[in-house]
This record gives C-alpha cells, structure tokens and sequence, in this order.
C-alpha cells in the first residue's frame, strides 16, 4: 500500500516509530481480536457444555465436558432445517422480484426518462426519509386486507416479497449506476434497431454486473436480517424465518441447546461471507459509497 | 371507501347466510322431532342439517388443527400419533391434519396476528382469557348444539367453571384441554441441602421470604424465589399474588384498576424486599414463561409460583428429573388464579367439520382412561404421571380418574399432597387479561431492577394505564 | 478492483445535469406518437415497482394520517378528531419514550457513529493485516440478528455471562448491565455497535482511501499534530460520506427494534429501554390501538421529517 495516510511515512521509519507502530499493531489485533472473535467463541463453546455448566455460576472459559450432541438436539428440536428452508425461499424470492422490479425501474428512470419520471424518483426517495417501523401499522393493515385486490397476504410469501421491492435505496443505486453508462454506446444499439428490453438486456446488464451483486447481496441481507415485518406478516410457525423461529423457540430448549442453535444459525452466513468476503467486501466498498 | 363498502357487503353476505342458517337449522328441527316417529329411513338430509346428531360416516371431512406436540415432545407426539390412529378406528372418514409449534402454542402477538389473519385452523389452541378478543374478531362457532351428551359422554362430569370460561351469553365457544390453579413449586432438592422441609412448603408470604432467603444464602448463583417480568408474563404473577392475599386487580364493575391497594402495595413491598433487602432473587430479572423453569431445571431457583404441569415441561424439554419437585398451595391462600387452555372452532366451517372436531376433541381430551388420561400409556412413554393437574374432572369420572393417576404413577404424589390437600378457591383472570398483564409487567419490573424503585407511582402509573385499556372496550 | 466506473467523485456528478437531457429533445424530434410510444414502453418498464411502491410505501404513508384520526372498533371505523393524540399525550410512557428515543440515539451516535470512524481511522494506518481486521469488523453484521442479540443476552446475564467474568479479570466489579435502570440502554447500544458497525467502517475506510496524501503534508509543514491532522484534513474530506451517514444512522436509530425487544423484554428496567417504536408496537399489536399507534407514528414521522428538511437545507447551504 502505497497511499499516504495520516502518519507520515518518515515518523514511521525512524525507529521509535517503528516499535510504537507494532505495539500499536499488536495491542489493535488483539484488542479486535477478542472484541469480535470473543463472543463467537462463547457462542460455540457453551453450546458444547452441558445445561448444568451453561448457566453456572461463575462461567467456565473451557468446557469441562464436550457435549457436541447439544447441536444434534438443537437441530432436530427447534426444526432449523426447516426455518432455513423457509428464509432462503424468501430471501431470494425477495431478490429475484427485486432484479426485476428495480432494475426495470432504474433504467427507465434513468434511460427511458418518461413524463413525471423525476416526480416518481422523488415519491420513491422520499419513502428513506420515512423510518420502516413507523410504517408498519399500516403497512400490517394494508398486507392484512390488500386495497382493489382485496387479498389478505398473511402467512404467505408474497407478503415478504412485495414489500421488498420497495427498496429505494436499491433503485437509487442502480439508477446511479445506468446514469454512468455512456449514452453513446445505447445510442449505437438503438441504431441498430434494438428495443428498450434489448438494451436492457444485451448492454446495460453486462456492464452494470458490480452494482447487480452488491444490490443483490442487499436484498438477500435485507431478508435474512429482518425481524419485525416477517414476525407480524407470517404468524404460522411452520412459515417462519430463521429470526423469528429462534426467538419463538427461545425458551422452550435448555440455555446450552439453545446457545447451540444460535451457531447452526450463524453458520450458514458466515461461511457465505467467509468464502465470498472478497466480492462482498469489494462489491460494498466499491458500489455502495463512492457511487 | 372501497373498504367501508366491501365491509358493508360481506357483513350482509354473513347476515343471510346466518338466516339462511337458522332457516335450515328450524327446518331441520322441524324434520327431526317427526323424525322420532318416523325411525331410520330418510333422514340422511336432515342429519347433515342437525347440530346434535352423529357424524355421518360416510361423508369425508378433513380437519386442521393446530398445537400438536412437536418433534421436541417425543412421546407426547407419539401418542398424538397413536390416538389419531385410533380415532380413525371409529371414524375412517376423517382426517385430522395436526400443524406443531416448536416453542410456545400460543404467544400473545402472534395470536392476535392470526386472528386477524384469519388463518386460525379449523380447531384452534387458546387461553381461557381469549374469549373476548377471539369473539371480538369473529373467530369462533358457537358450538353449543354440537356439544351434548352424545357428542361428549362426560360433559356432566366436566367441571362448570371450566366449562363456564368457554361461554359467554349461555352459548359455547370451546372445549377444554386442561386447566390449573396456580400453587408454590418448589426443589426439593434445594429445599434439603438449605435445612428446610420440602414436605411443607412456605404458606405464607413472611415463610416464603425467609425459605427464600435460606435458599439464597447456598450461594453458587441460586436463588430463593423467582418472578418473571417481561411478556405479560410478569403481570400474571402479579396478578396471582394479588388473588393470594384477597386482592383483585379490575373492581367488580370491570371498569376500573383495582391493584393500587393496600395489598396491591403489600405485594409490591414484599418482592422488593425479598429482591434488594434479602437479595434472595436472583440477579438476572426481565425473565418470561420459561425462564424460571428452565432456572429451577438446573437447581439454580428454590421456589416459584406455577402450575402443576410445569413439571411436564420441564421433565419433557429441559430434561429435569420429576422426583426433584413438589408443590404446595399459593402461599396467603386466599385466592388463587386459576385458567386453563382449550380448542375454539374456527367461524364459518361446515357443520361435519364441527362434528369431526367435536368428536376428535372429545376422544382426546375429555374421555376418561382415553388420550390425555390414559395414564397407563403415560408410564409406558416415560411421562410424568401423578400431577395433580389438569383435572377438569368432578363426580364420578374424577373418582375413576384418580385412582388412575395413584395406580400409574411415575412421581412421587406425596410430593405434592400439600397441594392437594389445601385447596385454594380458584379465581377467573380479570378481562383484557393479556394487556392489563402487558401493563403491570412494568411494575414488576420495576421493583425487580431499580433497587429505589418508587412501588407508589409505579402502582399509579399502571393504574391510570390499565383504566384506559378498561375504558377502550 | 471489478468497479472502476464507479469511483466518480460525487460532487462532480451532481453538477452534470445542467448539460442538455438526453430526453427532452427526442420528444421534439419523433412527434407526438412516438413519444406516446416512448413513454408507454417508459412506464412499464417502472410499472412493477411502482405499483409495489402504491401498495406497501405511499399508501400506508396516507393511510398512517388516516388511522391517526380514526378508531376502529368492531370492524365499524368512525372519525375521533384528536382523541387518539391526547390518549397517547396522556399515556404515563408517553413523555419515558421520547427521552428514551433521545438517549437512545444520543449513545447510538456517540458510539455508532464515532466508534466505526475511529476503527476506520485506526484500521487505515496500518501497513499490515488490514484484511484480518476488515473481516473481523464485518463478521458480526452477517449473523442473523437475533442470534447476534441473543447470544448478548447470554453475555450479559449478571450471574453466568461472559462480560462480568472478563470485568472480573481485571478488578472491575460486576454489572447489572440489562437489569438496571441506569445501564439497560447503554447495553443494547453496545449490543447494537457490535452488531451493526462493519458496514459503516467500511464505508469510511473507502472514503479515507480517497483523501489525497498531500494534504496530510502541507499540513504537517504547517506543524499539525496528529489530531488537528484528523479535525482539519480527514473530516473535511470525508464529509460528504460523514454526513450521509450520519442521517442514515439518525433514521436508522429511530427504527431499532430487535435490540431492546429481545434483550430487555421491549420495556426494560422500569421502561428505562421503551422507545417511541416500542411503544407504537405495543399500542399496535398488545392493545389493538391502531389509531393510537397511528397518531404515535405521526409524531414520529414528523419530527423526522422537519429533522430530514433542516439536513437538506443545511446541505445546500452549505454546498453554495
């Protein structure tokens, strides 16, 4: 890394420098270390002791017997199997209709600039401003009734997919992105005698792939992390998300199946991001912000 | 508008059809007395219209119905199983479609969510103290005519306070699973190593306190007494703890707050100083349904107040050994809060509906010596047989019964022969329990987190909030 | 790095508009049926999201006004005037749950805000290891939040949890964290930072890339230490990406609900963790109260809304 930063690189070589940046180093690493690697480790160690040393008094750092069946119980009890199932289906139920829906609308705001476009961009924008759990009174009742259609979208995955595409954080981003896309190189195709959809297809998507994965990974997230909406909307337990199956079932298992459950619940995530960190990170980084 | 006006038409929908209804229903009265004199031959119509007849078995019906054990409760799902099999013996042409919930069948949001929803099964799991609400959403038949003693041969025998939560204007709503009245569980355990008789447990307050405070002093993180906080469930204790010592917490007029008393004050005085004076609670409070059990399961809590069927619970899903508990009457012993669970039937589904379900609630949950108390079984799977409750029984059922419960027993029953032994008079829950619960959480909370809690404005404060939740009815 | 086309400064962007719209004059040159055509084929492309939007955002935004004056009962829905603003106003948690909001997010800022800043800052010096340390920042925001927030409350118990042992290691006595009046907010901020500050970190940390080295020299000529180097170089670089997250965590506060929900039971310690969303839910979905939930989140939405047109002057004048 070559970037010059806050602390000039001729502090840093002097050889006070030198020892105070790897004290620094080394002090920050551990710190950071145990800060966030400190709870994982509670987290998958009491779900290995025994119900008895879960909740004693003062707590043990190792546990003094190894228990990996609590996972196996944790499983099998608490039907995570089946809550995985069901989050997954919704999440990327959530991102397909978000593909579709949001990309369409980004490109129209952004290429097709119909009559009252600005207006509508607007209208969407304004709904940031509007925190979601202020709305949810409303928005229960609307899902609960639906206006015109006269649907009751309870316990059904529309009910999570619909919303979701009320994302305007995500067309913002994409409208961003298409905005940058040369108008020349549409203007090439349009010549060549191809529709909107063409173009839609053929050369805006091609390009915009970076912005698609971090709107996606967005979507995705957004599903997997949301806890009110999906309680209030999907009482029936045999339909609930990972989020609200765990909370439901909080009390009803001992504290170390219950501690167990919490990492079968994080694995799936986690590994996710540990093999996708690259993408993720750079996708975030890149995408989100400096756009 | 398009709303007010769909209202508008779907209520007038639901008034002829309910006159269409009651058209069929005198018709079909009208068939059925000639009928007597008539014997067999043609009265297939009729039958299908009438509320009290049989289920005719060659119609199919399939029924949904919710709160069957989960994979959690083996052997309770187990029997499930058995029984529905067994059902199928004597009517083949129902289905019973059993839906499970892992944690708790019922929680208060959720519920009110699927009453809205309307996606309540046909047969559907509730408190005693959803009557209103679940009436006030339209979720329930009127099940009165179906209910007789064809329908449940053991009705008589049913006790009528039970029976008396699941109507309202005369008519019935439901059928009842179990009930309880609260009482004292203790650890034995516990009870032994702090040098008390886990034979007699405390029947005062001022004993509770003090067995509290000799429990605590084991140290190792127990505690003595335990309250929960947090989930309405907080606010039920209290509650109970009022019914203990004569109080009540709504006035006779169901409209005003009637717990910032002497002895709503009492209540409150005596929880503060268990928790800050004796420190005999425990640290960790905001606890819910389940924490408390889950405390007493691993020998960190003395004592609590609860119903018998705790102890299933707790042997069942958190592994604890039966033999480890007992149970004495609610200390002060004045009152105690009794409830209980039950199925509703659906609003709106067809009358062989309401006969299938009728007719499986009845085989597995208020036959004697069948389902739920077919105690021999119980033994056989491993569960907990010699609690005292559930026990809708009186006459001679509950004589059968409990010679059954004494012959099969898996537990100790002199563990809690104090309890059965001094009964307590049971009192109903006040009405809009669940939010007047959600209110007096707050006081509980209080007093168990803020060592300088202010019990006067926590009372008057509760007060002014439940009047208003008593006011919006 | 995939995203080349994307690293365009902002500020330049925003002032590109002026330059003729690539729509307006295909409006002229194609005649009145084309542009029928264009802008039917414009419309549906937005037609999905846009009925999405009608149904779930800009309905229920009406309809909040709405219900704020109204009351339901039976099924029958009659106008009450103001009655559903003095049955909150009157409401003894009324004036609890504001302060508590107030708390809440003055904490959420001092630590959600400051706290990734600072990492990014701390992060963004270091010549090595910066991916062990990005990844460790991230990790937590990739759990499910209810796994996070509950493993929490299995640290935070006073008897068995982990943080009291740590504390003990080094002298501190130990806390009632979640259980008492005084520290029950401060813990679900905690709660709160640890869960949710990856994002904002990385967000900074990209944006500290972007601060040109120079301008740490000339102020270093200038005799600068290392804070004054922080306040008069770094802020002002950043502060576009400062600002947008500061309101996005603003708003982002006022939402929070899973954190004292499931930590504290929602009330908490003598309502000492009852927000104003709290109580909306529990207006809502404890006491079947929709106008009165309705006329709380009006408040809300109010005071958001003059909060979010102060932001946006501010912004503007400042850009000026």
């Amino acid at each position: 890394m070559s970037t010059r930063t806050l602390i000039s690189p001729a502090q840093l070589a002097r050889p006070r420098g030198k020892r105070l940046y790897w004290v620094c180093f080394a002090v920050v690493v551990v710190l950071f270390t145990l800060a966030f690697l400190g709870p994982l480790y509670w987290m998958v160690s009491s779900g290995l002791k025994t119900t008895q040393e879960a909740v004693q008094t003062p707590p043990t750092w190792v546990p003094g017997s190894v228990h990996p069946d609590n996972y196996q119980r944790a499983w099998e009890v608490m039907d995570l199997a089946k809550l995985l199932l069901n989050t997954l289906y919704y999440a990327f139920g959530a991102l397909a209709f978000q593909l579709v829906f949001d990309v369409a609308a980004a490109y129209s705001l952004s290429k097709l600039r119909p009559v009252l476009g600005k207006v509508i961009l607007g209208l969407m924008l304004a709904t940031l401003m509007i925190p979601a759990t202020v709305l949810v009174v409303p928005q229960y009742l609307t899902a609960l009734d639906m206006p015109i259609v006269q649907r009751n979208l309870l316990n059904s995955p529309w009910a999570i997919w619909l919303p979701s595409v009320t994302n305007a954080f995500n067309i913002f981003l994409l409208k961003r992105f298409f905005d940058s896309i040369p108008k020349e190189l549409l203007d090439a195709a349009s010549m060549d005698g191809a529709g909107p959809l063409r173009v839609l297809w053929s050369i805006v998507l091609p390009v915009s792939r970076p912005i698609l994965g971090v709107v996606s990974i967005f979507a995705v997230v957004g599903v997997w992390k949301d806890f009110l909406w999906p309680m209030l909307v999907l009482p029936d337990p045999s339909k609930q998300t990972l989020a609200v199956g765990i909370y439901s079932l909080a009390t009803s298992v001992p504290e170390n199946v219950l501690i167990a459950s919490l990492t079968i619940a994080s694995l799936p995530t986690l590994i996710l991001f540990l093999v996708f960190q690259r993408n993720i990170m750079s996708g975030l980084t890149a995408g989100g912000l400096k756009g | 508008m398009s709303r007010a006006r769909f209202r508008r038409t779907r209520r007038a929908g639901a008034v002829t059809l309910a006159s269409a209804l009651t058209l069929t229903a005198l018709a079909a009265c009208g068939t059925s007395s000639s009928d007597d004199g008539d014997g067999d031959n043609g009265s297939g119509n009729s039958a299908k219209a009438d509320p009290a007849a049989p289920l005719d078995p060659k119609t199919k019906v399939s029924i949904t119905i919710d709160c069957m054990p989960p994979a959690a409760k083996a052997a309770e799902l187990k029997q499930w199983n058995e029984d529905v099999k067994e059902f199928n013996k004597t009517y083949p042409n129902v289905t019973v479609k059993g839906r499970s919930t892992p944690g708790q069948c019922l929680e208060p949001p959720r519920f009110t969510a699927m009453l809205k929803a309307k996606s309540q099964p046909d047969v559907f799991y509730t408190y005693f103290t959803d009557l209103p609400q679940v009436l006030d959403n339209d979720g329930a038949q009127d099940i009165t005519a179906y209910v007789n003693d064809k329908s449940v041969p053991l009705l008589k025998d049913i006790d009528p306070d039970v029976l008396g939560s699941l109507k309202k204007d005369g008519k019935l709503y439901g059928l009842p699973t179990s009930n309880y009245r609260m009482g004292l569980l203790i650890n034995r355990k516990l009870f032994k190593e702090a040098g008390l008789d886990p034979d007699a447990p405390p029947k005062t307050w001022d004993d509770v306190r003090t067995a509290a405070k000799k429990i605590a002093d084991l140290g190792d993180g127990v505690s003595g007494f335990g309250e929960y906080s947090a989930a309405n469930t907080g606010g039920w204790h209290f509650t109970a703890q009022m019914y203990s010592l004569g109080g009540d917490v709504v006035d006779a007029s169901g409209k005003k707050a009637a717990f910032n008393s002497d002895i709503g004050k009492q209540v409150a005085e005596n929880i503060h100083a268990m928790r800050w004076d004796d420190d005999s609670m425990g640290k960790t409070q905001l606890l819910k349904w389940g924490d408390l059990q889950k405390q007493i399961a691993t020998d960190k809590l003395g004592m609590f107040l609860a119903a018998p069927d705790d102890v299933t619970y707790m042997v069942q899903q958190l592994g604890a050994k039966y033999d480890n508990f007992g149970m004495g009457p609610i200390p002060g012993g004045e009152n105690t809060l009794a409830g209980g669970n039950n199925y509703m039937i659906k609003q709106g589904i067809s009358a062989d509906k309401v006969k299938a379900a009728v007719a499986w609630l009845n085989f597995k949950f208020t036959t004697v010596g069948k389902g739920q108390y077919d105690w021999k079984r119980h033994k056989a799977d491993d569960l907990p047989v010699g609690l005292p409750q559930p026990n809708l029984w009186l006459n001679g059922s509950k004589t059968k019964d409990d010679a059954a419960r004494k012959e099969f027993a898996t537990m100790p029953v002199e563990n809690f022969k104090a309890f059965t032994d001094n009964p307590v008079p049971g009192k109903a829950e006040p009405p809009k329990a669940q939010e007047i619960y959600k209110v007096l959480d707050n006081v509980m909370s209080g007093i168990l987190t803020n060592k300088d809690a202010d019990i006067d404005k926590l009372l008057t404060t509760a007060e002014s909030q439940v009047n208003q939740v008593l006011a919006t009815q | 790095m995939s995203a080349p086309t994307l690293t365009k400064d902002p500020a330049v962007k925003d002032r590109r508009p002026r330059r003729p719209r690539a729509g307006a004059p295909h409006l002229t040159d194609g005649g009145f049926g084309k542009s029928l055509r264009r802008n039917l084929t414009a419309h549906g492309f937005l037609i999905g999201a846009v009925i999405c939007f009608a149904f779930f955002s800009w309905y229920p935004i009406v309809r909040e006004f709405l219900l704020a004056f109204q009351k339901t009962e039976d099924g029958d829905v009659s106008w009450v005037g103001w009655d559903n603003f003095v049955t909150v106003w009157n409401d003894p948690a009324f004036g609890q749950a504001w302060r508590n909001t107030l708390w809440f997010t003055v904490l959420a800022l001092l630590l959600g805000f400051v706290v990734p800043f600072v990492t990014a800052l701390v992060i963004n010096e270091f010549r090595h290891g910066q991916g062990y340390l990005r990844l460790l920042v991230y990790l937590p925001v990739m759990l499910p939040p209810t796994a996070s927030v509950l493993l929490f409350k299995y640290l935070y118990d006073p008897g068995y949890g982990m943080f009291n042992e740590v504390l003990g290691v080094f002298g501190v006595p130990a806390q009632q964290w979640l259980q008492d009046p005084d520290t029950a907010m401060l813990s679900v901020v905690v709660a709160s930072t640890w869960m949710n500050m990856g994002g904002a970190t990385l967000i900074y940390l990209a944006a500290l890339q972007g601060v040109p080295g120079e301008l740490y020299e000339a102020a270093e000529l200038d005799g600068a230490g290392l804070l004054r180097k922080v306040w008069h170089v770094t802020v002002p670089q950043t502060r576009l990406i400062l600002l947008l997250m500061l309101l996005m965590q603003i708003i982002a506060t006022m939402q929070v609900f899973i954190e004292p929900f499931l930590l504290t039971g929602g009330a908490g310690p003598e309502g000492s963790t009852t927000t104003v969303v709290y109580l909306i839910y529990q207006y809502a979905f404890n006491f079947n109260n929709y106008g009165a939930a309705a006329a709380l989140g009006l408040l809300l939405l109010v005071l958001l809304a003059g909060f979010s047109a102060a932001y946006t002057r501010f912004n503007r004048d400042e850009q000026d």
